[in-house]
């Protein structure tokens, strides 16, 4: 989610009014989905929830659509594109390396510092989300009056041309922008496998950008004495770069500027006049709208509130509507996404909230319900429940507890070395809980009932959650005897019958460990913790331990 | 009157009306002197006996009159030495220190006398020396009435003195009579019981219990700190919440922990590229890396809405939908992904459903933040269900969970609703708190599946809350390692 740093009075200033208190402010930004999440005097820093609208992510465009909602101006808002001042021609080799360019110019722009600072912003934001991380959209902003006409987009060797990258005085190739320049160490991963980078140039071959990674520091460089600007954006689909090209544009015209044409002939070699502002439009039933919403409302209040969420919107049969919105949205797939901007100008604290009249049954999961009777008994044989993370490593697992290694699921992309795997039994972590407690007064008989995770190659997920209960007792006297008794009796309190029989297990003693049989099949292991072990976790208190699986358990209850 | 069992035994062993010291209060009733001086305090008070104080030589055995007692006095070891030796020895040879002490006494009481032989002296036991070989001597009978507190006479005191075995020290000796009333009120006790500190099992079987007296403690004492066994804090919490969705009508979800991107994304409607799937975003598994996609039909219909809507009324995502990428495994990331298995599985409609799902997320683990943390999820099936139903399932959770009677609801955005909502609610301590989100699913979501009634998603954000009602300013105290603190902490939890 884009968090936007915006001047209140900046939007105020845009919106056209003041807002009365911060409480105000706050029913403004409901309509953008924005939250407000600091302030410091002027600056407000605003959390935009809607990951798939870029139109609101820059203050323009946050004014622009709570003026709807203010009904300071409704409906459609309107731009003009004037005449085609320029051609860019598109490189074919272009094709499978970044095919999608969109160009538009702006002139008589009225930069200060917070208008430059929010174009920056917008530009930012758009490259990271609907951009994702500029693969899909990169947007250059350069100064028009320094272009000399017409522009090329094309495919250039690595070492093909050098041209100052933005802060750079020095002139470098494209491979060494890829190698030196923090941009191109960022995104240089975008074009590195290509034979060929994209670059911008105009007729002189003087390089504007090269996207996605730099504007040059000449022609693509823009200041508050800037008045005309070329915006290029590139990426691989022409809705999410025309999209883009269309924020840009309208949050420029919104400040003053006065919007030009280009004609781009792109990689196919059709000719398209950019940008494109003529309105997409959907059709929905205002019947759908009243049910999903449940709220009695007519055709025409529908059209009303759509108009204040700045659609123009029309009833052209008897309950359809036709709404009409601007092509900076391309959020818009399914008549729900209206629905729901109808409901927003309603406004969501307006609709009355209604009780639910079906009756349902409420119930535990079987496993559920079974852990807690586990846990009802474990605390009658005075064991400290505690909660332990699944998130764990092969050294907690196995190294320390002087096991072989198991097959466990391995994490690709890990924060820490402590946490690479999610655990295949819960007694590891149970000592790993003892170790952190030395210091506390003993004796300490702790138990967890939780989850593991096994591989299984057969399972549709390769693997299988399993529901596990560990106990372990640290004390000057714990024993086998100890453990067992608690084992038993558990069997015997669930009406089941275990058999022992001796198992090697390098976790516990030779000789005072067993293996947990029912019904054949082992369910589990106990014993006492073999004095290594203790060593490994610096526990100088003999422990007495077990661990039980409850899936085979179910099956016998 | 009401007197304590020791007070009713001392007044009653004084009740002849002499005066006793508070040593010989000892030996008639058998208490320890602390209790005998307790006990006479308490009688004083209440003027049922008079006790003076009087200042008076105490006698104790010097070092070496505690010597003389454990051994004899020297002349009976003189004696004893000559009788071993046949009854004569050489002056010179006599073992017995201090001799010449030893022998003058016994010579004083004619056990022995002196003889010259061959220009020898010899010391030769008599007859009546003979006697006393073996008898205890009346010194040293005076000595040990001396060290167990009785009366000795006083001719033997100043044979004691003289000969150092006894030393006088000044002390207070307190003496104690009945008075006219403790007469009368020693008159009226009936009979004073044994005491006992411990209940048997004897004392029960036998009856003997009525005859003894069972000892009073201070009930004021402190005593030793013990904890018992508990839930762990947090998931009594978490019990709490459970139980007050059951009561709402839900019923629980299960699913693994290893999750199919499919079900954590795809199903949901979150395209292939959409950000929280990178690797910064969500946990990828390199073991085992791919999993198998569920039923064909299933699978087809999800690979075509993300395509180009399918029959959902969408436009889709529009782009190449990759079932490589649907299969691939991740630690679950989110607890919507059981939503969209629980609505692949033929849910109940109407239905109401939810889990307290463990979710994982590569971030740093501080106070702030958990890699690895509990969502409470769930979903409404129903023909009839719309957007104010959300809300007042939303306004509901507030109050039951939160007892919110005060609710705000927030546009919001989620991959997978639309409309979506944020609910605020206004704890009673807390003021306002983001309590959840919510929506109803996209057709996106629910067509694919099966489901052709609208659905509810719920997701409750109560860490904040269960910190709250932990008294906790530090996230991973919910999985606390810390044992004193689990012990310590209180064990009932109410929302």
């Amino acid at each position: 989610m884009p968090t936007v740093e915006i001047s209140r009075k900046d939007l105020e200033k845009l919106v056209g009014r003041k807002a009365s208190s911060m409480e105000g402010l706050e029913e403004w930004l409901m309509w953008v989905k924005g939250e407000i999440d600091d302030v410091d005097g002027d600056t407000i820093k605003v959390d935009v929830k809607d990951t798939n609208r870029p139109d609101l992510w820059s203050v323009e465009g946050m004014a622009r659509e709570i003026r709807g909602h203010l009904k300071i101006e409704g409906g459609l808002p309107h731009y003009t594109v004037g005449e085609a001042l320029t051609e860019v021609f598109v490189d074919k080799k272009l094709k499978d390396i970044r095919p999608v360019i969109g160009c538009a110019i702006v002139k008589n722009v009225k930069f200060d510092d917070e208008s430059i600072r929010q174009l920056m912003q917008l530009q930012e934001k758009i490259h990271h989300t609907f951009g994702r991380k500029r693969e899909y959209v990169a947007i250059g902003v350069s100064n028009f009056d320094k272009i000399k006409p017409p522009i090329f987009y094309k495919a250039v060797k690595p070492d093909e041309l050098k041209f100052p990258p933005l802060g750079f005085e020095e002139e470098m190739t494209p491979a060494e922008i890829l190698e030196k320049h923090p941009k191109g160490q960022e995104y240089g991963h975008l074009v590195e496998m290509f034979k060929r980078y994209p670059i911008i140039v105009d007729s002189k071959k003087e390089v504007i950008s090269m996207p996605p990674i730099i504007n040059s520091n000449t022609i693509g460089r823009i200041d508050e004495n800037t008045r005309n600007v070329f915006i290029d954006v590139t990426g691989l689909r022409e809705e999410d770069v025309f999209t883009a090209l269309n924020v840009m544009v309208t949050v420029l015209a919104d400040r003053g500027g006065e919007i030009y044409g280009v004609v781009v002939h792109d990689v196919n070699g059709k000719k398209l006049v950019l940008p494109d502002l003529t309105p997409k439009s959907v059709e929905v039933e205002s019947e759908k709208i009243r049910r999903i919403l449940g709220i009695e409302i007519s055709d025409h209040e529908i059209v009303e509130l759509l108009k204040d969420a700045r659609y123009d919107a029309e009833v052209v049969k008897d309950g359809v509507i036709v709404a009409k919105y601007l092509p900076t949205r391309n959020d818009i797939l399914h008549w729900r996404d209206v629905a729901e901007d109808v409901a927003i100008s309603f406004g969501y604290n307006d609709i009355l909230p209604a009780e639910l009249a079906v009756s349902t049954h409420g119930e535990l999961s079987r496993r559920e319900l079974l852990s807690d009777k586990i846990r009802e008994l474990m605390l009658g044989y005075e064991l400290q429940e505690v909660m332990t993370f699944t998130l764990t490593n092969k050294e907690v697992l196995f190294t320390k507890m002087n096991r072989k290694e198991e097959d466990v699921v391995e994490i690709a992309n890990p924060v820490s070395s402590s946490w690479t795997t999610i655990r295949n039994t819960i007694l590891p972590c149970l000592m790993e809980f003892l170790a952190r407690n030395k210091h506390v007064e003993y004796p300490q008989r702790i138990f967890e009932v939780g989850d593991v995770v096994e591989i299984d190659e057969k399972a549709e997920t390769a693997t299988r959650t399993k529901r596990h209960l560990a106990i372990a007792i640290a004390s000057s006297t714990a024993s086998f005897t100890e453990i067992k008794e608690i084992v038993e009796s558990f069997a015997k309190q669930l009406g089941l019958k275990f058999e022992y029989e001796e198992e090697k297990d390098g976790a516990f003693i030779e000789g005072r460990c067993a293996r947990i049989m029912l019904g054949n099949k082992k369910i589990g292991v106990m014993g006492e913790i073999n004095p290594a072990v203790l060593n490994n976790w610096e526990l100088e208190m003999p422990v007495a331990a077990a661990e039980i699986e409850l899936e085979e358990i179910m099956k016998h209850l | 009157m009401e007197l304590e069992r020791n007070e009713a035994l001392v007044l009653k062993a004084m009740i002849d009306g002499n005066e006793y010291s508070v040593n010989e209060l000892v030996e008639k009733t058998k208490l320890n002197i602390a209790a005998v001086v307790k006990a006479l305090e308490g009688l004083k008070v209440r003027k049922l006996v008079e006790v003076r104080e009087e200042e008076k030589d105490v006698l104790e055995l010097s070092e070496e009159g505690e010597k003389a007692l454990e051994e004899g006095v020297v002349e009976r070891k003189l004696v004893k030495e000559l009788v071993e030796a046949g009854g004569n020895k050489p002056v010179d040879d006599i073992e017995t220190q201090p001799k010449d002490v030893a022998i003058g006494w016994a010579i004083k009481k004619g056990w022995v006398k002196l003889e010259k032989k061959d220009n020898k002296r010899f010391v030769v036991v008599t007859a009546r020396g003979k006697e006393h070989a073996d008898k205890e001597d009346e010194l040293e009978k005076a000595l040990r009435d001396i060290a167990e507190g009785r009366k000795v006479e006083d001719k033997l005191i100043k044979i004691l003195r003289s000969r150092g075995l006894v030393e006088a020290e000044k002390k207070s000796e307190r003496y104690a009579r009945i008075t006219k009333e403790g007469e009368k009120v020693a008159g009226t006790i009936k009979e004073i019981k044994e005491e006992v500190t411990l209940l048997t099992p004897d004392l029960i079987k036998t009856g003997k219990w009525k005859e003894v007296e069972i000892k009073r403690y201070d009930v004021k004492d402190p005593v030793r700190e013990i904890y018992p066994a508990k839930k762990q804090p947090y998931r009594a919490f978490l019990d709490e919440v459970k139980r007050k969705l059951i009561s709402m009508g839900f019923k629980e979800m299960e699913g693994p922990l290893i999750e199919l991107e499919f079900w954590n994304f795809d199903a949901l409607f979150q395209p292939q590229n959409h950000p929280a799937r990178t690797w910064t975003d969500t946990y990828k598994l390199k073991h085992p890396s791919h999993g198998k996609l569920p039923a064909k039909k299933i699978v087809e219909r999800v690979k075509k809405t993300h395509e180009n809507g399918w029959k959902t009324g969408s436009k889709g995502w529009r782009y190449k939908w990759s079932e490589e990428i649907a299969s691939q495994l991740m630690p679950r990331a989110q607890g919507t992904a059981l939503s969209a298995r629980t609505l692949a599985s033929l849910p109940e409609i109407p239905g109401k459903y939810f889990a307290i799902a463990r979710c994982y997320r590569p971030d740093k683990l501080d106070a702030t933040h958990l890699i690895e943390f509990n969502q409470v999820e769930g979903i409404v099936l129903g023909e009839e269900l719309n957007f104010r139903h959300l809300l007042g399932i939303l306004k509901t959770f507030a109050k039951e969970v939160a007892r919110a009677e005060k609710v705000k609801f927030y546009p919001d955005y989620y991959p997978f609703t639309e409309p979506s909502v944020q609910l605020s609610a206004k704890h009673p301590e807390l003021g306002w708190v983001e309590l959840g989100g919510a929506g109803i699913f996209r057709e996106e979501v629910t067509k694919p599946l099966g489901i052709d009634v609208p659905v509810i998603a719920w997701g409750l954000g109560i860490d904040r809350l269960a910190m709250f009602k932990l008294g906790i300013k530090d996230i991973r105290y919910l999985f606390s390692y810390d044992l004193e603190w689990i012990r310590k902490h209180k064990a009932i939890i109410t929302l």
